[in-house]
């Protein structure tokens, strides 16, 4: 049994593939129609392109409590997922300069330093750097 | 009163430093042993020699490794040298090379302890992936 896709939900499927590889730097691996406008829409980053990929899922857009939990995980801070870094402060430096928003900065924390963004399409996610 | 402006994420990460990571002294040893595993992984590096690099007990070292990065000194070095056992293959140097350049002895034990992590021999890992360029 092998980890092979996660899913991360997104209110607009387009807002969150340009985000994700403009911005974030996935590179896009599969985008299959799937009727009704949604796609099966993944991307993988570009040093492990045979790796997991994330699969961008509109469910909040249809399924009333994937968007109610969105929104409370959202609220609270709590970011739906993380991605490993080399340098968190260099990613913050240039994630903010094209435009990202950080909900926290870097910040050291036991063994890891990690920092907060906002990707545009309904989630915080965590950067992580481990020390 | 002026409201906390911080989130229950924040709050939670807040209280998780306090309980489990409030003793930086430990966490600088820790680490300092983690970095300097990864930058010596392709020596003969064992428990003995890291504590006498960062003159901490070897007992204690492994306490805290544990700790703090949930595995032993001995799990994240052969996890490290697999990972570049893994880039060495994919760079096309043959296996023997590879067992050498990521610090192991035998070829015997690299092969299965590779094939144990990944689930494919030095040999099936590189065909694969040269396959899939």
């Amino acid at each position: 049994m092998r980890v092979k896709v996660t899913s991360v939900p997104v209110q607009d499927q387009e807002v969150a593939l340009q985000f994700y590889t403009q911005k974030l730097g996935f590179v896009k691996k599969l985008d299959m129609p799937l009727g009704g406008g949604n796609r099966w829409l993944t991307v993988v980053s570009p040093e492990e392109q045979d790796g997991p990929e994330i699969l961008l899922e509109p469910a909040p857009v249809h399924f009333e409590p994937a968007k109610v939990f969105q929104k409370a995980l959202f609220d609270a801070g709590i970011p739906w997922t993380q991605f490993y870094v080399d340098n968190v402060q260099a990613e913050y430096d240039r994630l903010t300069a094209l435009g990202v928003e950080f909900s926290m900065e870097p910040k050291e924390m036991g063994t890891v330093k990690f920092a907060i963004l906002d990707d545009t399409c309904g989630n915080k996610i965590q950067l992580v750097e481990e020390l | 009163m002026v409201e906390s402006k911080e989130s229950y994420f924040e709050k939670e990460v807040e209280k998780i430093r306090n309980l489990i990571y409030s003793n930086q002294v430990q966490l600088d040893t820790i680490i300092a042993t983690r970095r300097y595993i990864n930058e010596h992984y392709d020596t003969d590096l064992n428990l003995e020699v890291l504590s006498r690099e960062l003159l901490v007990s070897k007992y204690h070292l492994l306490r805290l490794f544990k700790r703090y990065y949930g595995q032993t000194p001995q799990q994240y070095l052969s996890q490290r040298r697999i990972e570049k056992a893994k880039e060495h293959l994919r760079a096309g140097m043959s296996v023997t090379e590879v067992c050498f350049a990521v610090g192991f002895k035998s070829l015997g034990s690299f092969s299965s302890l590779f094939k144990r992590k990944t689930g494919a021999s030095p040999v099936e890992y590189q065909k694969r992936a040269i396959s899939e360029k």
